[in-house]
Order: structure tokens, then sequence, then C-alpha cells
């Protein structure tokens, strides 16, 4: 899965996001773009030398300022290595040479499972989402 | 032995679901699993730990499933799966490497000048 896509899928979880000027925001994730532009909601934000927090209702973090972005693994630990089944085989002639014919099989396969797995994840957001 | 060289726009696919050492413009290190990667060099690194080294101690401090934006990546290369631990280094507990981070920051305060000549990298 392409990490915007994954990006996509952790909308209205936790998420931790660290900017280059080293503050850390963490809060729901509401919303999300092509440009990694973040809406999040609930935000707790920690100083660069970790010492000051503020609690903001809802934060707009511009793309090009991110650094990373941390996501909760439990759910889309599953999808991701889904993905990367499908995207290794699709993507490169090198890594299709490498993947013996049995998991390229797999692999498309997996990629529909995913796309069923991502639809679970529509209808299962908003309830309680504790680890299976 | 020279048409083993990869394009630079594929180069990526070959260390998909490989363990990787990622070092970050501010000089950070991570170690995780590519899971993917876009045309910014975007990533998706499953697993990922954050490891500090000061002096003869390392610590690895967990971060989860990380997106990381392309533009921050300095260089990344894949990692011996058995080699895990670095040579000649001891690991410590998070708390413990992050206490030494500190000490040796304090340290690098009072050493000033020269490190003030390296402000072209992004390093804290």
């Amino acid at each position: 899965m392409l990490p915007l896509s994954l990006l996509k899928t952790a909308q209205r979880h936790a998420v931790l996001v660290e900017l280059k000027n080293g503050e850390t925001y963490n809060g729901y994730l509401q919303q999300c773009d092509t440009w990694m532009n973040l809406h999040l909601s609930e935000v707790i934000c920690t100083s660069k030398d970790g010492q000051r927090f503020f609690k903001m209702p809802e934060v707009y973090i511009r793309g090009n300022t991110i650094k990373y972005i941390s996501v909760p693994e439990e759910r889309s630990g599953q999808q991701v290595a889904v993905g990367a089944a499908a995207g290794a085989a699709g993507r490169s002639a090198a890594a299709a040479r490498q993947l013996a014919g049995q998991q390229e099989e797999a692999a498309v396969g997996g990629a529909r499972a995913g796309e069923v797995r991502l639809d679970c994840i529509g209808i299962a957001v908003g309830s309680d989402w504790q680890a299976d | 032995m020279l048409q083993e060289v990869p394009l630079p726009g594929t180069a990526l696919a070959e260390e998909l679901d490989q363990r990787l050492l990622i070092v970050l413009r501010d000089g950070r290190k991570l170690l995780g699993v590519l899971r993917s990667f876009d045309q910014f060099a975007n990533l998706v690194v499953e697993g990922a730990v954050e490891r500090i080294i000061v002096g003869e101690q390392y610590g690895d401090i967990p971060l989860g499933l990380q997106v990381i934006r392309g533009e921050n990546v300095v260089l990344l290369g894949r990692v011996d799966e058995g080699k895990d631990a670095p040579e000649g280094l001891t690991q410590v507990s998070p708390a413990a490497i992050k206490e030494a981070l500190r000490g040796e920051k304090e340290l690098n305060k009072l050493k000033g000048t020269l490190r003030a000549r390296m402000d072209f990298l992004d390093l804290e």
C-alpha cells in the first residue's frame, strides 16, 4: 500500500506527527490529502525539548513541514503486509524475478483480500478498535 | 556486473520487505522493514525502531508503523538480519540511553564552536 494510502486508512485513528522543527503532535487524524496536509483533532503538542505541552481541539498541519507520522500498528499491519506482497510483485521486474511463481499468485490473491479488508476498515471505524 | 545497477526510479523496489537502516536529515537512525514507497520516496516502515548510540552504549526505542516523508531521508541500506547488534556496543534500556543522550548534549553545548560550524546539517 502506498504511503499516502496508508495515511488515508489511518483516518480517525490516533497518530503521532513529528515536524521538521522537532515538535510532536498527538491526535486523531481527521483528514489528509495528496500533499500530506493533515487535519487532527484533540491534539497534544509537545515542544522540541519535550518539556512543554499544549492541548488543542483542532490542528491543521501543512504537509511539507512533516518529518514523519507514526500510525497505530494493530489494524494497518495486516493491510501493509498484503500491500507489500502485491506491490513487490507488480512494481519492479527485478523483484518479480526474485519472487517464486506461487508467491506471485498469492500476492494477486492477497491484493484482492487487501481490498476487502480496506472495506472492512471503513465499516469498523467508529466502533471500538481494540486489537483483536 | 554493470547491468545489475538499478535505475533511480525503481531502486527502492529492491529494498521492499527488507530490514533497513534509514538515516534522517536530523541525524536519527531508524531501523525497520520497508513496506512501501512512492515517487517522492516517502516510506512506510514497519516495526520501526530508533537506535540511539552514545559512546559504547546503544538503545532501541520502538516506534511501530511509520510513514516517513521522503525529503527527510538522507540514505538507507540493508542491515544483516543476523548481525543486528552492533559489535563492541552494549545495549541499554530506552530510558538509560535517553539519559546518556541528554548528558552528551550538555557536553556538546560546552564544546560550542566546533558544532556550530556544522550548522549546514539539520542536527538538533
